[in-house]
């Protein structure tokens, strides 16, 4: 089993530290509250039983009040503090998974929706972990064992009953656990995909629907929704057996405690007040156990999200050097080549190359070629698996990366807009450009009916995919005009997007006297290269090919 | 929702008699756990009379009894609560997919309806094992430990059935109340939220590449924030009610303790009697404690629920399935008159539409987004009528979606969608048409993510090509949307080359498809009238 609490958020910071001290104290706090309700009430009780009268049952009855009143306090304490922790956490984790995901622009192994989801839903279920999970883990441990040192005092047979079953309780559910692992897991895999099958057939509807198939489905998903019952059902038969054993033993320990306790009082081995005192007390003992039970399943989403969250942050940083990068400088690419993780096949095969300063080098090849990748490595997006880049002598990566990417104008192969004006999106080259240097921009990539003013909405909607192009390349434009940066790089855009643009855009970054690194294979780019470099043309064949 | 509920209880096999007795079984575990205190608490005060020990031995069976069959029963409980929830989750799966399967729901752009749906069909298992069985089993232990209680003291047993029902009914409702009004608050900052993240997301590289990185996690910050304030106020409502809880327990107590010694000092009670009065509402509030965390699952199922319900009961639109007739034999023609098209129940998206088309010609369909294409494309093959004017297809049609769904089956199973009956070898056949040399028996993961966007393209053109007879209407809709340049190119060259004798309408904003059709045709949307 995994450890109760994760040593990384542990590790993270104050917030998860300050919070265990302060559910620890709420805890003993409430097992003492639990002794004195179960004293007053067994005094109150066995009072009354042997005077039979009330004399003094008003201020037992107070007293109660006052107790329970003081429980609800600290009840409400319990579960304020677990929520403020959580938003804490939850803010830190936040921050952190965004930083790593811009840390890593072009790393796919997370998709883009799967980080939405984990950053606004997923870390949510850490409320169900630190709200409800851990306030029992910790209420667990504290409570039995005041209650078992409190009941010792009193008696000590009961003590050893309740201090021997207690710990019996999480070895046997390990047990259960432990023996029936491999088959859920079986059973599991089985499940999912029966599960999935209702899933795959909605999704799939307007597809059916096409070729006719989609009402003679629905006796096949009857078929499987009923496979799927009996898969499930087999699975929660073993699952629920360790909860099984925990109800069981706890409520049966209990039951022991209350008849030995009973026995020992006819034969006045026990006087009735302290049996009173140990029957209020022993379920309050195996309460907390049970209740970390219950929570498992809260306890077991909120660590899986934080250990989605964890593993994106602390997948290895690029990191960045302090060098400055020279002015003017050449740029080498040196046997650079890239592999992503876990796959046997390179992104970017072997690559030579030397990029001139102000001069327009055109990098061609096939589809899944590695075009891209060059792109990215140079960017300081991802670091090469083998080789270098060099700067004017300097490897790129001992180079100040933020000062790096000032020198460099990027447009990726469908760019990105953030809400807000066309103006505002194009002054993301250069925060300081007038108005007039944010218009020229645009009429100067075929964007001249384009409105500054014209509002871009989420994700560039309101755009087309023409216009969104016209507008990166203006920005980068601006970036290189106003900004001072000194290669244009130019990924190439999606199909149907006309190639007339970008040699106008070449032609301007020319004017200026900075360099340009474009992919492309269309003939108008390619006429305005001062060179044309062949990107990993023997190794795969193009596209769905 | 209730009517939802009672209508699957009807759908599953003996639903009713299966509800009952999942109902039952909870009820005798928290019971069971109610009476092994008051029968231990008897067990102790007679004791404490010294009778002899055989006088005790009923009541030490009772005890372990108790001890032992809370477990039992509950585990019980889960299961047979469990199968219901799954049969009832079965039986409205099958209404859902029933009743989306009778509308058209090409081109309706309700892509994440379909996806939230799976998630929110789910809810219906929640509805049953954590709140309604919950709810009604918990009323059945308060009534009978009300009962037990009225033999020793009806005045009692009224206390403690008011104080059940304010820890049990009033203060989960009023949590669930108080909390559903926070998180109605919270709900801008939560979306904001969200928005950002996509925000940053999506521009990830160009916020990097533009050294931006700062500004964008400030701004995550400020949503953050936002979120925060509204989230700590979520969390004051929500300890109250357990609060409450604890409250109600301790006047159960203290109301019982009182009442109770007044009547052993007056006589009118056994004093034996007396620890059974005070100690069973500690053991019925204890049961009580989970109605707070039904109460909330209640409000979350409800509006997944409600949803599904609002889904359901949309009127029906276009004939669902298309019309499988093939008819190979007569020249494929598709005559528009002018037609006014658009989804039943609604204003035409599109005026006045004239086509004409006919075997070997490649028609080009070019409008901005959003101008009604895709609805050209469903009125075409059928799926909905013309709102005016005539559309009239002869032959057959064949449409090669932009957005084809990949089954997580094999190839070949994904092939014959096209046909289902096709043989191996016309499966075979398919694919080396469409240009895609993939096993047949390889099984394909969710959504063909293993596929690359070319491929999945292939494999959706391999299901139009399956066993074909002669020439056919073809619609290609955006065709090499979203491809790059050279894998565009390829699949163009092999498309062309396999609808060579058919009618092509292919709808597409790609300057490289127009040039190699025949004809163009321009949709423009008609003037808004307000």
């Amino acid at each position: 089993m995994a450890p109760p609490i994760d040593p990384r958020l542990l590790r993270r910071g104050r917030a998860t530290r300050n919070f265990l001290v302060a559910l620890a104290v709420i805890g003993i706090g409430s097992a003492g509250l639990m002794l004195a309700q179960a004293w007053l009430l067994s005094r109150s009780i066995s009072t009354v039983f042997a005077t039979r009268s009330t004399a003094g049952v008003w201020g037992w009855a107070g007293l109660l009040l006052a107790v329970f009143t003081a429980r609800a306090i600290l009840v409400w304490l319990n579960q304020w503090l677990a929520h403020h922790s959580s938003a804490a956490v939850k803010s830190g984790l936040r921050r952190d998974v965004m930083a790593a995901r811009l840390s890593r622009p072009t790393d796919s192994s997370v998709s883009s929706a799967s980080m939405i989801n984990l950053i606004t839903k997923g870390l949510d279920d850490l409320d169900g972990y630190y709200a409800k999970y851990l306030p029992q883990l910790v209420l667990a441990v504290v409570v039995p064992s005041i209650i078992i040192v409190a009941i010792a005092t009193q008696d000590i047979t009961s003590a050893i009953i309740i201090a021997v079953t207690i710990p019996l309780i999480p070895v046997f559910m390990a047990l259960i656990g432990w023996t029936t692992e491999k088959q859920v897991k079986r059973r599991f895999a089985v499940q999912n995909r029966l599960a999935n099958h209702f899933a795959d057939l909605i999704t799939g509807l307007p597809t059916l629907q096409v070729f006719g198939r989609a009402k003679a489905q629905s006796t096949g998903l009857e078929i499987t929704e009923a496979s799927h019952r009996d898969e499930t059902m087999k699975t929660l038969r073993i699952s629920f057996l360790s909860s099984f054993a925990l109800e069981l033993l706890a409520s049966l320990s209990v039951a022991v405690v209350a008849v030995t306790v009973g026995f020992r009082v006819v034969f006045s081995e026990l006087d009735f007040t302290t049996a009173l005192f140990v029957l209020i007390l022993a379920p309050e003992a195996y309460l907390p156990v049970r209740q970390v039970g219950v929570h498992y399943h809260d306890a077991a989403d909120g660590m899986a999200a934080a250990d989605e969250a964890l593993s994106i942050i602390e997948a290895e940083e690029l990191p960045s050097g302090t060098t400055l990068p020279q002015p003017g400088a050449d740029i080498e690419f040196h046997g650079v080549s890239f592999s992503y993780p876990d796959t046997d096949r390179a992104a970017l095969p072997r690559l030579d190359a030397h990029l001139r300063s102000g001069t327009v080098s055109v990098l061609r090849g096939p589809s899944g070629g590695g075009k891209s990748t060059a792109c990215s490595l140079l960017m300081g997006f991802l670091a090469p698996g083998e080789g270098t880049i060099s700067v004017g002598g300097t490897p790129q990566a001992e180079l100040d990366q933020a000062a790096w990417r000032a020198r460099l104008a990027y447009v990726p192969q469908s760019p990105g807009m953030l809400p807000g004006s066309i103006a505002e999106n194009v002054r993301l080259g250069a925060p300081d450009a007038t108005d007039e240097q944010v218009r020229d921009a645009l009429d100067k990539c075929g964007a001249e009916q384009l409105d500054p003013a014209r509002r871009v909405g989420d994700d560039a909607e309101g755009l087309s995919a023409g216009e969104r192009r016209r507008v990166a390349l203006a920005r980068a434009l601006l970036r290189i005009d106003v900004g001072g940066a000194e290669w244009l790089v130019l990924d190439e855009p999606t199909a149907g997007l006309d190639a007339g643009t970008e040699a106008a855009v070449l032609d301007a970054v020319r004017h200026t006297g900075a360099g340009a690194v474009v992919v492309s294979h269309r003939a108008t780019v390619i006429e305005r290269a001062d060179q044309v470099i062949s990107v990993g043309a023997a190794a795969v064949a193009g596209g769905a090919k | 929702m209730i009517r939802l509920l009672r209508e699957l209880l009807n759908e599953v096999p003996r639903g009713r008699g299966r509800f009952a007795l999942s109902v039952l079984l909870a009820a005798f575990a928290s019971g069971a756990s109610v009476a092994l205190m008051g029968v231990s608490a008897w067990l102790l005060s007679r004791a404490a009379e010294h009778p002899p020990v055989l006088y005790l031995e009923a009541a030490a069976v009772g005890v372990r009894f108790f001890g032992i069959a809370r477990g039992v029963f509950r585990y019980l409980e889960r299961l047979v609560g469990h199968d219901l929830a799954l049969r009832m989750q079965g039986a409205l799966r099958l209404r859902s997919y029933q009743t989306l399967s009778r509308t058209t729901l090409l081109g309706r752009r309700r892509g994440d309806l379909l996806t939230r749906m799976v998630a929110d069909v789910e809810a219906i298992q929640d509805v049953v094992v954590r709140v309604a069985v919950p709810f009604c089993s918990a009323s059945l232990v308060i009534l009978g430990t009300t009962a037990m209680l009225t033999m020793f003291s009806p005045a009692s047993a009224a206390a403690l059935l008011g104080t059940a029902l304010l820890g049990g009914i009033l203060m989960p409702w009023l949590a669930q109340r108080m909390s559903l009004e926070v998180d109605r608050d919270a709900a801008p900052a939560r979306g904001e939220l969200s928005n950002t993240v996509d925000q940053i997301s999506h521009a990830a590289a160009d916020l990097v590449a533009y050294g931006l990185t700062d500004e964008a996690l400030e701004r995550l910050a400020g949503a953050d924030n936002r979120l925060r304030t509204a989230e700590a106020r979520a969390a004051w409502v929500r300890g109250l009610a357990s609060a409450g809880q604890m409250i109600a327990a301790g006047l159960a107590v203290v109301t019982a303790l009182v009442i109770g010694s007044q009547a052993v000092a007056s006589g009118d009670m056994l004093a034996r009697n007396l620890a059974v009065l005070v100690l069973t509402p500690l053991a019925l509030h204890e049961v009580l404690a989970t109605l707070t965390q039904s109460a909330q699952t209640m409000t979350r199922a409800r509006s997944s629920l409600a949803r599904v319900l609002a889904t359901l009961e949309e009127p029906v639109v276009g004939a669902g399935d298309r019309d499988n007739q093939t008819d190979s034999e007569t020249t494929p023609t598709l005559s528009v008159r002018q037609a006014d098209l658009g989804w039943p129940g609604s204003e035409p998206v599109l005026r006045d539409v004239n086509l004409h088309l006919t075997s070997g010609e490649r028609v080009a369909i070019v409008g901005s987004s959003g101008v009604g294409k895709t609805t050209l494309a469903a009125t075409a093959m059928g799926l909905i009528e013309p709102l005016a004017g005539s559309v009239e297809l002869r032959g057959t049609a064949a449409y090669l979606a932009q957005d084809a769904h990949i089954f997580s089956t094999s190839v070949s199973e994904n092939v014959r969608i096209g046909k289902r009956d096709a043989s191996d070898t016309e499966v075979s056949e398919a694919l080396r048409q469409a240009g895609l040399p993939l096993d047949p028996d390889r099984l394909l993961g969710e959504q063909g993510r293993t596929l690359s966007g070319g491929e999945v393209r292939r494999l959706a053109l391999a299901r139009i090509l399956v066993g074909r007879g002669g020439p056919r209407l073809m619609i290609l809709d955006e065709p090499t949307e979203h491809l790059d340049n050279e894998t565009a190119e390829n699949l163009m060259r092999d498309l062309w080359a396999a609808t060579a004798d058919d009618a092509v309408m292919v709808v597409t904003h790609d300057s490289q498809v127009v040039s190699n059709c025949t004809r163009t045709v321009e949709l423009t949307a008609p003037l808004m009238t307000r």
